[in-house]
């Protein structure tokens, strides 16, 4: 048993992975609440989101601007427009037009798109083949709590992780349009006899999705230093599960999924032996088990929290 | 104020409704009758754009909506309670009446119109913030008048309201109507309840297999041998 420090160093190590899941994980969730589909390519907009992040942040930096207070807040917008415009089109081009046939053309579709998406950085981006270095624009430096180390970079990630899902959170909540995509979600043609425009609040949901699959890009980037791209294969598959964990369609199981992903790979680390290799085989093994058990997740449909 | 011109709606190859012709009189109460599959409620979804016409014209106030979607047509003044209610499960009391009021969504009166659903309805009142879906069918049914009724509608489409509500509340239901009616709104009631039906509705129409089979008031479709015959058992 390995001491109670580096469990909880574990831990919250796992959470702050886990916001970045809950991210990407939010996405599959809102897409599948508004058009029961699954949208694979998603994860391969988290990894674009991750280049659109690096490349303004170089493109910044080029004329001169480095300052982070300036630059990051750039970055994040910035990179938010390039996936959410890609991801409104994904929709349109390849989401939409097969929600109503059969669930395997979507997956079809959505799958070729996101290689399309890969290969394009492959190809596009210099040297697109190899990892690229993420500037490290977080406060370096630290202090220990307990025998745990908490790093200024790690509380600056999940801060804005967290700010991030309470936006997302009150625009669903609090906003028009969040009132639009929540009754999309339950009843479509119900929704359009009370005035809400379906192809509109389709748009927007893709857009929020996938924009929040940005911000995790980002946070990817500043977390592991590099970025790479092919990391959307793995994004995407660890998104796509927690969102499974929390029950498709809802919120607030996307987030609690992420979390427990973060935190199982992170503490399976630490547990088992040479665990680090195989925390993600750990990981999915949790899952998968856990999906055997509990078919609609942890919230499941009874909960009345479904978006 | 609701006028349809020769409409034909299909489902695919199957015809739904054959040049369906009929006018509805600005305040007032107009119903349709019809028995099972008669093509009612494919009716109420033409007007409201969620299937297109195949021919004819639908016009509200005047002005074309056959062309225009569904979101376009509710907005010009049109409040629908959908055939099975259609509350949104997962959405509050509150929410569900917001919903109703989603074209304006904040109206300066956006209080008083709730309130006024609230007098209607003092039940809706008692249970605000419980989830639609946890709701009894009768308190559903108010649920989905008072959301209608929250967009200030000029006609208010109702689509076999009374379905599966214990005769009391059907009752409640149709002097609700009555109500809703007298305070201006032009009212549309879709039913199979004929006796009940007619005896608040001014004048109405009769739909089988798809084609008007009868029209006038309500005194004229009630002595008709059709209706006595079908709906009235006299
Ligand atoms: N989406 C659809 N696709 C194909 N056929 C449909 C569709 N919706 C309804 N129909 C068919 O159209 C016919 C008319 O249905 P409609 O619901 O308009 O009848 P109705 O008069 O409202 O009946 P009820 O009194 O049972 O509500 C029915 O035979 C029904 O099976
Ligand atoms: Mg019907």
């Amino acid at each position: 048993m390995p001491p109670l420090e580096l469990l909880l160093q574990q831990a919250l190590n796992g959470v702050m992975l886990g916001v970045m899941y809950a991210l990407i994980a939010v996405g599959f969730t809102l897409f599948f609440g508004v058009l029961d589909v699954i949208h694979f390519s998603h994860g391969d907009i988290f990894m674009l989101g991750a280049f659109a992040g690096l490349s303004t942040l170089l493109g910044l930096a080029a004329v001169g601007l480095r300052a982070p207070v300036a630059a990051l807040p750039l970055a994040f917008v910035a990179a938010i427009l390039v996936t959410g415009l890609v991801g409104v089109l994904a929709e349109r081009v390849c989401v939409k037009p097969l929600a109503r046939s059969s669930p395997l053309m979507t997956l079809l579709a959505t799958l070729s798109l996101g290689l399309v998406i890969r290969e394009s950085v492959l190809i596009f981006y210099p040297r697109g083949a190899d990892p690229k270095p993420f500037p490290q624009l977080l406060p370096q430096g630290g202090f220990e709590v307990g025998g745990v180390a908490i790093r200024y970079e790690n509380l600056a990630i999940l801060g804005i992780g967290l700010a991030a899902m309470v936006t997302v959170d009150l625009i669903i909540r609090r906003t028009r349009m969040g009132a639009a995509i929540r009754a999309v979600a339950q009843d479509p043609e119900a929704a359009q006899m009370m005035g809400v425009n379906l192809d509109r609040t389709v748009d927007a949901t893709f857009f929020l999705g996938s924009g929040l699959a940005a911000v995790a890009g980002i946070l990817s980037g500043l977390y592991y230093s590099e970025i790479h791209f092919i990391m959307g294969i793995t994004g995407g598959v660890i998104g796509f599960s927690a969102a499974a964990i929390g029950g498709l369609g809802n919120v607030y199981g996307a987030i609690v999924g992420g979390l427990l992903f973060g935190v199982l790979q992170t503490t399976s680390a630490a547990l088992i032996p040479r665990g680090s290799e195989f925390r993600d085989v750990v990981a999915f093994a949790v899952v998968m088990l856990f999906l055997i058990v509990r078919p609609r997740g942890i919230l499941g449909e009874q909960s009345v929290e479904r978006v | 104020m609701l006028e349809l011109r020769g409409v034909s709606t299909r489902y695919g190859p199957i015809t739904m409704l054959r040049s369906v012709s009929l006018s509805l009189a600005e305040g007032r109460i107009a119903c349709l009758l019809g028995p099972n599959g008669a093509g009612k409620t494919t009716l109420i979804r033409t007007i409201l754009g969620i299937v297109k016409p195949v021919e004819g014209e639908i016009l509200f106030e005047g002005r074309r909506i056959d062309r225009l979607r569904t979101h376009e047509i509710v907005a010009l003044g049109i409040g629908v309670v959908p055939e099975g209610r259609r509350v949104f499960p997962r959405m509050t009391v509150e929410e569900n009446l917001r919903m109703g009021a989603f074209v304006e969504w904040a109206p300066a009166d956006l209080a008083a119109r709730r309130d006024r659903v609230f007098s209607l309805f003092p039940r809706l009142a008692e249970r605000r913030r419980q989830k639609a879906a946890t709701m009894s069918g009768g308190e559903q049914a108010m649920l989905a008048v008072g959301r209608a009724l929250m967009g200030r509608p000029k006609l208010l489409l109702l689509d076999e309201p009374s379905l599966g509500l214990a005769p009391v509340l059907v009752e409640q239901l149709f002097t609700m109507a009555q109500a809703i009616n007298r305070s201006g709104t032009t009212v549309f009631l879709v039913e199979q309840n004929a006796r009940k039906t007619l005896e608040i509705a001014h004048h109405g129409f009769l739909l089988q297999k798809g084609e008007i089979a009868g029209s006038g008031s309500a005194a004229e479709l009630a002595a008709s041998p059709i209706v006595r015959h079908a709906y009235l058992r006299a």
